[in-house]
């Protein structure tokens, strides 16, 4: 399948969305639980700092040295910070140098950077708490918030570690369903285009699963189902008509033949005459119609056999050109080989029959028609030229339709059925009539649609060969 | 239509459930100077088995029942008289299946009754004598063994469908041959043609086997098709 059908699915930006909102949850949580925990590890800084330093601030200049000392050596995480400045902001001891930025108030605040003595290069977002003692100096306590940083980053990693194969998983899936749903919408649509192709008795695939795309095709083989019986109603109802019509036809007919023997009236023989000559065209329209009902639900082909192409339309050939010549046509043959298929061979005799009476019905004098027969990429071809009057493109549509004849055609006797049953035995045969304009003329194909077993079907039943 | 009484009058058996068919069916042949009987397929049956019908002509479904059942049992007996059957049932399938039942001719209906009559006729005057090897009109000579055809002296070239077509007339002389039966016997073609084609065959083979000046051996019967003149 194409990449660009995949992300036109539905299923696929359902897939995108849903990867979207997972990441955006996921990030929102961790971000949450990470605020929530600087947050609160910011509070306790603050607080014990500020604690600390209300409660330093009245001690002794020594006693506050050793405290700082102590405190300052077990602090091995290096994040504690203490330190005494002079009045005039000098350092006395303790590991800051230079007295912060920051309100000398007992308050804690937060400075963005502040280098610890001793440790070169350790920046870093601190809090600090400077308070006033009653001798003047200023008492400086400090918490680094490196550690916090190191939170973060830790929680930062997590959320990619966690994210970027969720991510990938959401996608997978996504395509996976798209894939799926997109490939069954395919087979629906190719299943489709088969049955309006003339396999009628195809259907969609209902799988068990019975999920929304099941519903829709029960529903649309439904559909089928009940075209194909108003269908197969109406074709009925035409049959049927005129398998009712060919007694009284024929029964009249005799009639009218027998009034005619045993009349002398000048004038009745006149009028009946004329009412044969329009029952005879009615009888060959209904024989025409019966004979399309025949082809159309009659032969199976389980019951086709081996036949050559070639040989039938050289057969023909040799049939038909007497009456070319009398119109002075030139017909050609083309055979290079014999073209073997399985098939009923009276049908596709017939078949082919109708689109040569027709090539040479529809050829003026001195035009040429011809026959050829060939096997193009393995599908049997036969191929009908003529240089005759070609259909109009208005009607090129048209002219398979039952009955449908061009408005040049009217001019020429006949049913009007002899294209309709030809293309209905091409079909039988698994073969497509087309149509297409030889400018001047017409050219009629039937082209095997691949399915016709040719020659294989010898190494199929003898094995041996 | 050639009204030729045959004498002595030979007894044709209708097996046919629709009565105005049954009797156009009847008046036809009657007017022809047959006898026709209607009958059930058993009392068809009985008469073939006695030797009392020239011929049957059965409707292949005779009140729901197919009349080849019958056919074949009579066939196996060895009773040989011809049959032709007429039938609603026009797929080249069901043809097959009628001549292979045993039936001599298998007509489509609708038909038209010089069809009929064309094909009742020939089945009528069928030549047996499969052994023949020479057929001859007038002076018009077909030698099937050496595939020659001779005109008086003159050697006469044919190509092997004129042949076929020549020898199909040669031997149904004096009868109403028409185009579907040349199709179906001359070319195996078993569909209606909507062109003219057997006619162009027909003439061909007239400018082939004709002599200036004397009458075509083959006439053209308005209506029906074609017939070999007998008696040139």
């Amino acid at each position: 399948m194409r990449m660009l059908e995949v992300f036109r699915s539905s299923a696929v930006r359902v897939a995108l969305a849903f990867v979207l909102v997972t990441t955006v949850a996921t990030t929102a949580v961790f971000g949450l639980v990470y605020l929530q925990i600087r947050e609160a590890n910011e509070t306790r800084n603050r607080v014990i700092l500020e604690d600390e330093a209300a409660k330093s601030v009245n001690l002794p200049v020594d006693a506050l040295k050793t405290a700082f000392e102590v405190r300052l050596t077990h602090d091995l995480r290096r994040v504690d910070y203490a330190a005494l400045f002079s009045a005039d902001r000098k350092a006395m001891f303790g590991n800051i140098d230079v007295l912060p930025a920051i309100p000398v108030d007992g308050k804690a605040h937060y400075v963005a950077a502040s280098p610890v003595q001793g440790t070169v290069n350790l920046p870093g977002p601190a809090v600090f708490v400077a308070l006033a003692r009653p001798d003047g100096t200023i008492m400086l306590l400090g918490r680094s918030l490196l550690e916090t940083l190191a939170f973060r980053r830790i929680v930062q990693n997590a959320l990619a570690a966690g994210l970027a194969p969720m991510l990938l998983l959401a996608l997978a899936i996504g395509a996976f369903f798209a894939r799926r749903s997109s490939r069954r919408l395919t087979d629906i649509h190719d299943t489709i285009a088969q049955i309006m192709k003339g396999d009628t008795h195809l259907r969609l695939r209902v799988r068990s699963r019975n999920d929304t795309i099941d519903k829709i095709s029960e529903d649309v083989n439904l559909m089928l189902d009940e075209i194909m019986r108003l269908l197969v109603q109406i074709k009925g109802v035409s049959d049927n008509i005129a398998h009712d019509l060919r007694s009284p036809l024929a029964v009249v007919y005799a009639q009218l033949e027998r009034g005619l023997e045993n009349t002398n009236d000048e004038q009745l023989r006149v009028v009946v005459k004329q009412a044969l000559t329009h029952i005879d065209k009615a009888m060959l329209t209904v024989a025409a119609l019966l004979r399309l009902a025949d082809v159309e639900y009659g032969p199976k082909s389980s019951k086709f056999r081996p036949i050559d192409l070639a040989a039938i339309c050289t057969d023909l050939f040799e049939f038909f050109e007497p009456l070319a010549t009398s119109k002075s046509i030139k017909m050609t043959l083309e055979i290079e080989s014999p073209v073997q298929m399985l098939g009923d061979g009276d049908l596709m005799r017939e078949a082919v029959s109708n689109l040569i009476g027709n090539a040479i019905k529809f050829t003026p004098e001195n035009g040429k028609v011809s026959v050829s027969v060939t096997e193009e990429d393995g599908r049997p071809v036969v191929r009908i030229r003529d240089t005759g009057i070609g259909v109009e493109p208005a009607e090129r549509d048209k002219i398979f339709q039952r009955f449908y004849r061009t408005a040049s055609g009217h001019r020429v006797p006949g049913s009007g059925l002899g294209l309709s049953i030809a293309a209905a035995i091409a079909n039988l045969h698994d073969f497509d009539l087309r149509f297409d304009d030889n400018d001047p003329g017409a050219v009629f194909e039937m082209v095997g649609r691949g399915r016709q077993a040719s020659g294989n079907f010898a190494h199929a039943n003898h094995p041996s060969v | 239509m050639t009204k030729k009484p045959a004498t002595p009058a030979q007894t044709i058996l209708l097996v046919e459930d629709e009565k105005e068919m049954a009797n156009e069916i009847k008046a036809e042949l009657e007017g022809l100077g047959y006898l026709v009987r209607t009958a059930s397929i058993a009392e068809a049956a009985d008469a073939a088995r006695v030797g009392d019908a020239a011929m049957i002509v059965m409707d292949r479904i005779v009140f729901g029942e197919d009349s080849l059942n019958t056919l074949e049992a009579l066939r196996k007996e060895g009773v040989k008289v011809p049959v032709l059957v007429i039938s609603a049932l026009s797929s080249i399938d069901e043809r097959v299946h009628g001549l292979k039942a045993g039936g001599d001719d298998y007509l489509a209906k609708p038909f038209a009754m010089v069809e009929f009559v064309a094909r009742v006729e020939a089945l009528l005057r069928r030549l047996d004598d499969v052994r023949t090897t020479k057929l001859r009109v007038g002076d018009l000579e077909m030698d099937l063994i050496e595939q020659k055809v001779y005109r008086g002296e003159t050697r006469i070239d044919l190509l092997p469908r004129e042949f076929k077509l020549l020898e199909y007339f040669l031997r149904h002389p004096g009868q109403v041959i028409t185009r579907a039966m040349l199709l179906e016997e001359v070319w195996q073609y078993h569909f209606s043609l909507e062109t003219n084609v057997v006619d162009v065959h027909i003439s061909n083979l007239r400018k082939k086997i004709d002599v200036r000046g004397v009458p075509s051996l083959i006439v053209n019967i308005r209506g029906a098709g074609f017939m070999l003149n007998a008696n040139a």
